[in-house]
């Protein structure tokens, strides 16, 4: 094959550099997508529910994981830290922030409760639970 | 036979076709294996009512559709139905009025996958005012 190549005169050497950066590149926001969601937390089904169409920039996704622990963006907190950060975002953005609550399927209702209550407190009295719709 | 006659046109060109096309064919099993569907993600949206509002009508007016959630069952106002009846009835309930209330209220040890399983009812059947309340 080296032999044809040199023949042919074309130096396959950028190619394969564009071909090696492209995998990298591919290779790494991948991984990087599917670990932005695919945390511990194993989401119920909900087939009927409503598709996510458009995702608010500014919405806040509390992770609940099955053994009731609370985390924002891979962050663990405690219900307490959780409370104060809503508390701060809702003083500066106002009530309309969409607070999304991604709960394992198996955790208790009572970590998802202390969840809800901590948006409650910071006036955010919608809440979304998200769920799969399908399954890749 | 297409190809064979550019392979006989090819030294002239002095463009080598077949590595590239291995390239590209790795590249395509590459994408066509790392590349999976994002899962679907659906969103539940529920009210959240305030504890105090909670504390102020403890006997909820008849009119309201209770569901209450158990780790192992579901009461519709008090009566035990299971998943395939409750879907039938709140179907029924939507044939009737779309907007009215439904008071999801929810134990503490049950799994928030059933309380997903109740909205994921209640939004195939097109329910929109879903209150999610917390017992013991």
């Amino acid at each position: 094959m080296r032999r044809q190549m040199e023949d042919a005169g074309m130096n396959m050497t950028p190619m394969i550099d564009v071909v090696f950066q492209l995998i990298i590149f591919f290779v790494t926001t991948v991984d990087l997508q599917s670990k932005a969601l695919d945390s511990k937390v194993r989401l119920a089904m909900a087939p009927h529910g409503p598709a996510v169409e458009k995702k608010d920039p500014r919405e806040i996704v509390v992770d609940v994981e099955a053994n009731g622990r609370i985390s924002i963006s891979r962050s663990y907190m405690s219900i307490g830290v959780l409370k104060s950060i809503l508390k701060k975002t809702v003083h500066e953005q106002g009530q309309t922030i969409p607070v999304v609550i991604r709960g394992d399927g198996k955790t208790n209702h009572e970590d998802i409760k202390a969840v809800m209550d901590a948006c409650a407190a910071a006036g955010l009295w919608k809440v979304k639970f998200a769920a799969l719709k399908e399954k890749a | 036979m297409a190809r064979k006659k550019k392979k006989r046109d090819m030294p002239s060109a002095e463009l080598p076709m077949t590595p590239m096309i291995d390239v590209v064919f790795q590249l395509l099993i590459y994408f066509l294996t790392t590349i999976h569907p994002v899962d679907v993600m659906a969103n539940l949206d529920v009210f959240r009512p305030s504890p105090e509002a909670q504390k102020e009508k403890p006997d909820t007016p008849p009119k309201m559709i209770r569901i209450t959630i158990f780790a192992d069952t579901y009461l519709i106002n008090d009566r035990p139905v299971d998943a395939a009846e409750l879907d039938r009835l709140l179907s029924k309930l939507a044939a009737i009025d779309k907007t009215q209330t439904i008071l999801i209220m929810c134990t503490s040890l049950s799994p928030h996958a059933r309380l997903i399983a109740v909205l994921d009812l209640c939004a195939k059947s097109g329910l929109v005012n879903l209150s999610v309340v917390s017992t013991n």
